[in-house]
């Protein structure tokens, strides 16, 4: 076991973690965060994603004893007290459906926008296709997920 | 009583969004009971082999380890076997060879997967560290995968009771009429068309956590069902988990279906009695491998197709000899599939007088197969309308014009193969989607790709499709053991918010918001006062849940019916308090009024007075709650016009989507986002089937498209946006007048991109799915033709 | 699957012949091999550890050797269980051909998986047995030969 420090959703923890104990296990099993999704085994559906010191990343291929000291944010953690424009847009354009890969096609969405807009590039519908890559929906056929990701990136 | 906002037609954002958006859905992995176990499944790597023995000895001496069951206790408790819950017949009147399913394997195991025993122990990674250490022997037998080659002499028999695999040859329509129709055709299409094998992949895997109560010998089981009021009544009458009034079945947010989430499962059945056996919540959650390998498939038919025309194009005949794969087991709807929700529908939008079907279903050493979204009715579309786009190519027609002459154009029609079709406009269907797609400006389009060096092609499929599934007593006349009717509860409280309690399930098609907005509508309420209660057996007092796009038209039906009970009652209560004829009452704007009068009572005081019941009606029983069932009278007919455009890369094969057009006739639509949410992701899943997806199994019946690194699913650049339409006929079957939207873009994509691609390339003889390899032979066998000639 | 392939090696038949036999010099030479203990003349118990694609898999196994005309030809055929990672069977047609430039050595082997490892590693099944297979003869012809030029093909 191993004591980990790290800062989830704005807030200190502390736990012993085993070795080999998964980020996506830690912040579910024991942080009962269980807005983090695990929808495959490969790292390939991205239902997991969370962000780590501000960077997408998926929690189901990252060691929780790894972000020692790193700064996480979840689903739960995106926004304080009002929705978060991305949140906002998936609602208003229909951009969910049975609701399990939609916090992770929100926190890649949202670092997405951040790297665009850092980088003065524009959020074209084909660049949101091209970045949500590793997040799958069975549900919506993207088509309302890219158009809510376009129109956050106007508000964030 | 219009309620603009928010009622009927109006595009009303989800209540139920926020909690999903913020991360605080509720699905069954989220659940965590005191004292709760995991479970592992040991299961077969090999595709058919007898079970020597098994040895739990080492795992059963890890600390931590609660038990390891195995099939042989599991029958010794007298659990049953796990059954197909609809008998067909063959031809010849024999009942179809239903081979013994135990939720563990005792003798003999019939797929990768099957599982063997199951490991209960206090952590879910000891539970499979522990599963590794049990050790079952195994006598490997021949194995066959292929459907065809499971009705050959030489292939291994999977189920003693089921000789030559075959389950049933069962035929529909007049097979003299329609060889009497080819035989006087002028032409004759001919084909061979397979069916590919899928897996729906729900993005949740599926997963249960039961829970024994031994002072009550009661069960709770938490899980990903689409129906937990059919899993409980599977569970208690066929499977004597317990009896209905012990056993309490709640799915809660559940992350997608499409048909997986219909059926009772070893491993649901596994969880309860092991809960009981140690004494410990058991909670088991597939990973997305174990998915691969438990979830049933879809799909998976091979059939050869003959349809003869007249000089005129008219369809005189259609002949279609169809072997249906439905793996190592019969799922719960499994026999119904390729038989009363394919062949029925191979009349398609057209008038074909001699039809005929003849569907052999065989068991194969593979995942059971059972209903995937559209469920036997996109293997019909596809069927047909890959036939039409083929016969207009060789007739030298525009495909349009050929279907356009073959049209039903009256109702009620009459198919050969027993539908009645009651309503729909084909023609309106056909030119909406022709405008919308700008089909005259395709050769403008086409030319200017190849300018690129692209081939770019079009496609049609005109289909329809048969929802609802019902009235109960026919369905049940044609072999099914359940009524599919639904249920519905509305509860006015005292202070006037109303509850619905549905038998419909909702894992992403929105109920919470547009069953609400029927409510709304009818009793001009805001939609906040209203809330959807659904998923809970101990809350809803029955349902037979969301499949077979069913919710609207029957799950909001019985809605209907129990709100007119209320609204009669309300009219009651208020014309006595107001003293006024009930005929005059009328109901608006959160208030029951005399008509022409300022008399008025507010909904809340009419709850009130309902319960508070110091000044009813005389005789009249206190309270504002009613209940319905609603049986429909006929099945409802979703129907529409798909244009696919594909561009290819000759050099390649790889293919694009550049655009894709949906006109459909839905009947009455309550919600138009919703609607289009779900035209949307139907036509993902049939684009994908078309485009990428295929479950392969090797000779040897290993699955080796068992992860996301192997089965490809669409991603987000894989698809276009989609221009969706409606050209709308009221359905006259249903008091709302709708047929059914969930699996229409399942249904009717398929052909669309295939004869699209078909066009591009110029060579009809393309299979599913259509990757750049299979478009590339495809392209080469078109070169190799032309060098031969 | 099914492998074919051919290597010449700077050694009298009979050395290679009493190589191939020689369970040290195959616990040396089968890549991943932990343990191998004779069991009868011609049966052997080994323990081996492999990792194809993202599956990593301990396989116990029998391995027999059938049809021997020494010192020409035998076929070997194993058969592992790797436990929940599923199974991996096969066998090789192995001849020895003695020249003037040593003896060329001929296999032709045929493998198949389960369970786990074919749902997961099936993609990389051929291009990994191709690999261990080159890898186990750089091992044979080291043991017998001292390191050597690199491997043709």
């Amino acid at each position: 076991m191993t004591k980990v420090k790290m800062t989830v959703n704005g807030k200190a923890v502390t736990r012993e973690v085993s070795g080999e104990t998964l980020l996506s296990e830690f912040l579910r099993e024991d942080l009962r965060l269980t807005g983090t999704h695990i929808g495959c085994d490969t790292s390939q559906c991205g239902a997991c994603v969370v962000h780590i010191d501000g960077k997408a990343v998926k929690s189901c291929t990252t060691l929780a004893a790894a972000t020692d000291g790193a700064e996480v944010t979840t689903i739960e953690g995106l926004a304080n007290g009002d929705l978060h424009p991305m949140q906002a847009a998936f609602k208003e354009h229909h951009g969910l459906q049975c609701g399990f890969c939609t916090p992770g096609m929100i926190m890649s969405g949202v670092d997405m926008v951040n790297r665009y807009k850092a980088e003065g590039r524009e959020v074209t519908a084909e660049a949101v296709r091209h970045e949500l890559e590793g997040n799958i929906c069975r549900c919506t056929g993207y088509h309302n997920i890219v158009k809510a990701v376009q129109d956050a990136a106007t508000k964030m | 009583m219009a309620n603009g906002a928010t009622g009927i037609g109006a595009r009303v954002k989800r209540k139920e969004d926020k909690r999903f958006i913020t991360g605080k859905g509720k699905y069954t992995d989220d659940v965590r009971m005191e004292n709760q176990a995991y479970a592992a499944f040991v299961r077969s790597p090999h595709a058919h082999a007898n079970v020597k023995s098994i040895d739990k000895s080492a795992a059963l001496a890890m600390e931590g380890v609660v038990d390891v069951l195995d099939g042989h206790q599991l029958t010794g408790d007298g659990i049953g076997n796990i059954i197909c819950g609809w008998a067909v017949a063959s031809k010849d009147g024999s009942p179809m060879n239903m081979g013994a399913w135990s939720a563990l394997a005792t003798q003999k195991v019939r797929y990768v997967g099957d599982a063997v025993a199951v490991v209960i122990a206090d952590t879910q990674a000891l539970a499979r560290i522990a599963a590794e250490a049990v050790e079952v022997e195994y006598e490997e037998l021949p194995a066959v995968v292929k459907a065809d080659k499971a009705l050959t002499k030489s292939a291994p028999e999977i189920h003693d009771n089921a000789p030559g695999n075959l389950i049933y040859n069962w035929e529909i329509g007049d097979a003299a009429k329609a060889d009497a129709g080819l035989a006087a055709a002028k032409h004759i299409t001919e084909m061979e068309i397979t069916n590919n094998r899928v897996s729906p992949n729900p993005m949740e895997p599926r997963s249960a956590v039961a829970t024994y109560d031994e002072a009550e010998e009661h069960y709770t089981l938490y899980t990903t069902s689409q129906n937990p009021h059919v899993a409980r009544l599977v569970l208690s009458a066929f499977y004597n988990v317990a009896p209905e009034h012990k056993l309490r079945v709640i799915a809660p947010d559940v992350g997608g279906g499409f048909g997986a989430k219909i059926y009772i499962y070893p491993e649901e059945i596994t969880c309860l009695w092991a809960s009981m056996k140690t004494n410990r919540s058991v909670k088991w959650t597939s990973d997305r491998s174990e998915a691969f390998i438990t979830d049933a498939h879809g799909r998976d038919h091979i059939s050869t197709a003959k349809m003869g025309f007249d000089e005129n194009g008219k369809i005189t005949g259609f002949k279609v000899d169809t072997i249906a794969n439905l793996g190592a087991y019969m799922s719960l709807f499994s026999s119904s599939v390729p038989t009363y929700l394919y062949a029925t529908l191979l009349s398609g939008q057209y008038d074909i007088q001699n039809l005929h079907a003849n569907v052999r279903a065989v068991y194969t050493n593979t995942v059971p197969v059972d209903a995937y979204r559209g469920a036997g009715r996109p293997e019909a579309c596809y069927l047909i309308e890959r036939m039409m786009e083929t016969a207009a190519r060789e007739m030298g027609m525009k495909p349009a014009e050929l279907r356009a002459r073959n049209f039903v154009r009256e109702f009620p029609h009459e198919t050969p193969v027993i539908m009645t079709y009651d309503s729909g406009d084909f023609d309106a269907n056909l030119a909406q989607a022709e405008e919308a797609a700008d089909v005259a400006g395709f050769p403008a389009r086409q030319a200017e790709a190849a300018k690129r060096g692209k081939l770019r092609g079009l496609g049609y499929s005109c289909y329809i499709e048969a929802c609802g599934i019902a009235p109960s007593a026919a369905v049940g006349g044609l072999g099914a053991g359940v009524g599919l009717w639904e249920s519905a509860e509305v509860r006015v409280n005292p202070v006037g918010t109303i509850e619905i309690l549905t038998g419909s399930h909702s894992h992403g098609q929105g109920h919470e918001t547009t069953f609400a907005q029927i409510v709304a509508e009818r009793f001009d309420l805001p939609l906040d006062n209203v809330a959807i209660v659904h998923g809970d057996t101990d809350k809803v007092q029955f349902g037979m849940g969301t499949y077979g796009s069913r919710s609207g038209a029957v799950g909001m039906s019985a809605i209907v019916k129990a709100m007119d009970k209320v609204e009669a009652k309300v009219r009651k209560i208020a014309a006595h308090q107001l003293e006024a004829s009930e005929d005059d009452i009328v109901i608006e704007g959160g208030e029951v009024k005399v008509a022409g009068t300022d008399k008025a009572l507010g909904w809340h005081e009419i709850g009130l007075a309902a319960y508070t019941a110091h000044n009813l009606p005389p005789e009249m029983e206190p309270g504002l709650k009613e209940s319905a069932f609603y049986d429909p009278s006929n099945f409802t007919f979703p129907a529409g016009c798909y244009i696919c455009e594909v561009e290819v890369d000759p050099d390649t094969g790889t293919t694009e989507v550049v655009q894709f057009t949906a006109s459909d006739d839905f009947g009455t639509i309550i919600n138009p986002m919703i609607v289009e949410g779900q035209v949307h992701g139907g036509l993902a899943q049939g684009i994908g089937q078309a485009m990428m997806e295929q479950v392969i199994y090797d000779d040897d019946g290993q699955l080796i498209t068992g992860s996301y690194m192997d089965y490809t699913m669409p991603r987000a650049a894989d698809l276009p946006f989609y221009s969706v339409h409606h050209a709308s006929t009221v359905c006259p079957g249903n008091p709302l007048g709708m047929k059914g939207c969930g699996e229409a873009g399942a249904i009717g994509s398929p052909p669309a991109v295939i004869n699209a691609i078909t066009d591009a390339i110029g060579n009809n003889n393309l299979s599913m799915p259509a990757t750049p390899q299979n478009v590339w032979n495809a392209l080469q066998a078109v070169t190799a033709s032309q060098a031969a000639e | 699957m099914d492998m074919t392939g051919e290597h010449t090696i700077a050694a009298p038949r009979e050395a290679v012949w009493a190589a191939l036999n020689d369970v040290e010099v195959l616990k040396l030479c089968i890549p991943g091999c932990e343990e191998i203990e004779q069991t009868s003349p011609t049966t052997m118990e080994a323990k081996v550890v492999q990792k194809i694609g993202p599956v990593k898999a301990k396989f116990s196994g029998a391995i027999e050797l059938q049809n021997i005309d020494a010192p020409n030809s035998y076929t070997i055929q194993g058969e592992g269980n790797g436990g929940v990672a599923g199974f991996a069977k096969g066998g090789a047609d192995v001849s020895l051909e003695e020249t003037p430039e040593g003896t060329i050595l001929r296999y032709e082997a045929h493998a198949q998986i389960g369970g786990k490892l074919a749902r997961l590693g099936s993609r990389l099944i051929d291009a990994t047995a191709k690999k261990l297979a080159a890898k186990f003869f750089d091992n044979f012809q080291e043991h017998l030969n001292g390191p050597e030029q690199p491997e043709e093909g």
